[in-house]
């Protein structure tokens, strides 16, 4: 629904690639974020809204920051298993190719998206208590992140400083690198590795939050 | 005997009121304590510190001698808290439920289904045990999280109303399951159900604005209260004239009225005759006389002022 109208209007990326080809990473990340979200909203603000088992769990002998990583790693592998099936469905209709680097730097690049946008929704969830103000939300940031993060356009299409801001933002970052890596077959490891502390300090504040909501 | 539980100046603060105001009690470890009090005077809000599910806004709870907010993860071992309404996960079963708990406390699987099925038994769960929780009646899910609860064989067990939702039978194997833990475990125990609690208690708190009121066993308690007696008087006909006129009696305590039965306390069987003279005019249908239980103690005039 978004690649074959966009790829009429788009055909070649910036580096030369037919925008279906190009465009297939991004509409994995795309997916990921929205399959990852239901598990986070079930967790973090369904059942802790009606004081259902996420409280159970709390008061067992685990820290918030375990829980937190848990659910979020739970939540990971679901979705990596829905996009793994999914890209193999689309392989049907457009010819692909990976090799084997090419496809592991593309999962540890997802897996790490994966991480920055969970963290993210557990924020929100955790932040917020009305429903009709966190579908808002969540509705707002699946827009910025689909033409944001250079998924389906390229953040080169949008004026220098904009497209510049956008493509080092934490959550386009993974993708960034995976495409860069794709094209040009460079890993800028300093900026891979920079997002290994983010993930982690943003665990903790949501740890943090949780404690708070918890009132523990 | 080794305290279990000890509370140092508890106090819990919500939305700036107190509830809970520099509380300190101790439970000695085996023993069954039933709390008794009216709503919003601090007994779940105290059972949520006790279970950990809350901290403190100043003093201590030191469960086993450990202090609960610094040594967190081996006092969250000992215990085990069934809530009043059910937190189980809808979308699994009550059995994958409690095996998901045995799962978080690390409790090995041959185990876990060991005890589900041993606690399962002596409740009558059995056959529920793989309906979706969502599915199950308030008493099962009531059941099945009281068993959650033990998956970890904790010393320690905290109840907020432990048979809510339970049908008479699912009631009596639930007490006969408390009664056999009592000795092994230190159970703590919110309930409304007095009668349960005559039954079943080594000792009974009674709250009153975030303070214990009484403490003690039903005996002692009753005490001070040991030559009160209940008295009833159903009459054909009580007029509101010949309520004020028993009411006026100096001897008669705490009177009532409801329809045609003049309800009152009195210290001997002799304020009895003196109501009976002052009513002589008056047909008399039926008449009682009780010793005082639970109730009386909890009545609002006795448990704010006492007796005497």
């Amino acid at each position: 629904m978004i690649g074959s109208p966009l790829k009429n209007i788009i055909r070649y990326s910036i580096s030369g690639v037919p925008y279906d080809i190009w465009s297939f990473p991004g509409l994995i990340f795309i997916l990921g974020s929205i399959v990852i979200f239901p598990p986070l909203y079930r967790e973090f603000f369904d059942l802790r809204i009606h004081g259902k088992s996420l409280v159970n769990i709390a008061l067992t002998p685990h820290s918030k920051t375990k829980i937190i990583f848990s659910n979020l790693v739970v939540a990971i592998v679901e979705t990596i298993i829905i996009s793994i099936l999914s890209g193999i469905i689309y392989t049907i209709f457009i010819e692909i190719s990976f090799s084997l680097l090419n496809l592991l730097f593309f999962l540890s690049a997802l897996i790490l998206y994966l991480f920055l946008i969970g963290n993210l929704f557990i924020t929100i969830l955790l932040v917020i208590d009305t429903l009709s103000t966190v579908l808002l939300t969540i509705s707002i940031i699946f827009l910025i992140n689909i033409f944001g993060n250079g998924f389906i356009i390229e953040t080169s299409f949008f004026p220098n400083e904009l497209g510049e801001l956008l493509a080092l933002q934490p959550l386009s970052l993974p993708f960034q690198l995976y495409q860069t890596f794709n094209s040009i077959g460079i890993i800028n490891f300093e900026f891979f590795l920079s997002l290994f502390p983010i993930v982690y300090l943003w665990i903790l504040l949501n740890s943090f939050l949780l404690k708070r909501k918890m009132l523990q | 005997m080794e305290a279990s539980i000890t509370l140092k100046k508890v106090g819990k603060l919500v939305r700036d009121k107190t509830v809970l105001a520099g509380l300190s009690f101790g439970v000695e470890r085996g023993s069954l304590v039933a709390i008794v009090g009216e709503n919003d005077s601090g007994k779940s809000v105290l059972l949520k510190l006790l279970s950990g599910y809350e901290n403190p806004n100043y003093g201590q709870v030191f469960i086993h001698g450990l202090d609960m907010q610094k040594r967190r993860k081996e006092t969250r071992n000992l215990i085990g808290y069934v809530p009043y309404e059910s937190n189980l996960d809808p979308w699994l079963t009550l059995k994958q439920n409690i095996l998901f708990n045995a799962n978080l406390y690390g409790i090995d699987s041959v185990k876990a289904i060991e005890r589900i099925n041993y606690y399962s038994s002596l409740l009558n769960l059995k056959k529920s045990l793989n309906e979706f929780s969502y599915r199950a009646s308030g008493g099962e899910q009531k059941k099945a999280m009281l068993i959650r609860s033990l998956i970890h064989d904790p010393d320690i067990l905290i109840m907020d109303e432990p048979t809510a939702f339970m049908d008479a039978e699912s009631i009596r194997l639930t007490w006969d399951l408390l009664k056999d833990l009592k000795g092994e475990k230190s159970i703590i125990y919110v309930s409304n159900s007095l009668s349960e609690i005559e039954q079943a208690h080594d000792r009974i708190l009674v709250f009153n604005e975030g303070r214990i009121l009484m403490d003690g066993h039903l005996d002692k308690l009753l005490e001070s209260t040991m030559d009160y007696h209940q008295f009833q008087i159903e009459f054909e006909d009580l007029s509101i004239d010949l309520y004020n006129k028993l009411k006026k009696i100096v001897t008669v305590v705490s009177p009532n009225k409801l329809d045609n039965t003049f309800h009152f306390y009195g210290r001997n069987r002799g304020v009895f005759f003196d109501v009976v003279r002052e009513a002589s005019n008056n047909m008399m249908v039926n008449l009682e006389v009780k010793n005082l239980g639970l109730r009386d103690l909890l009545d609002s005039e006795f448990a704010g002022k006492g007796l005497d």
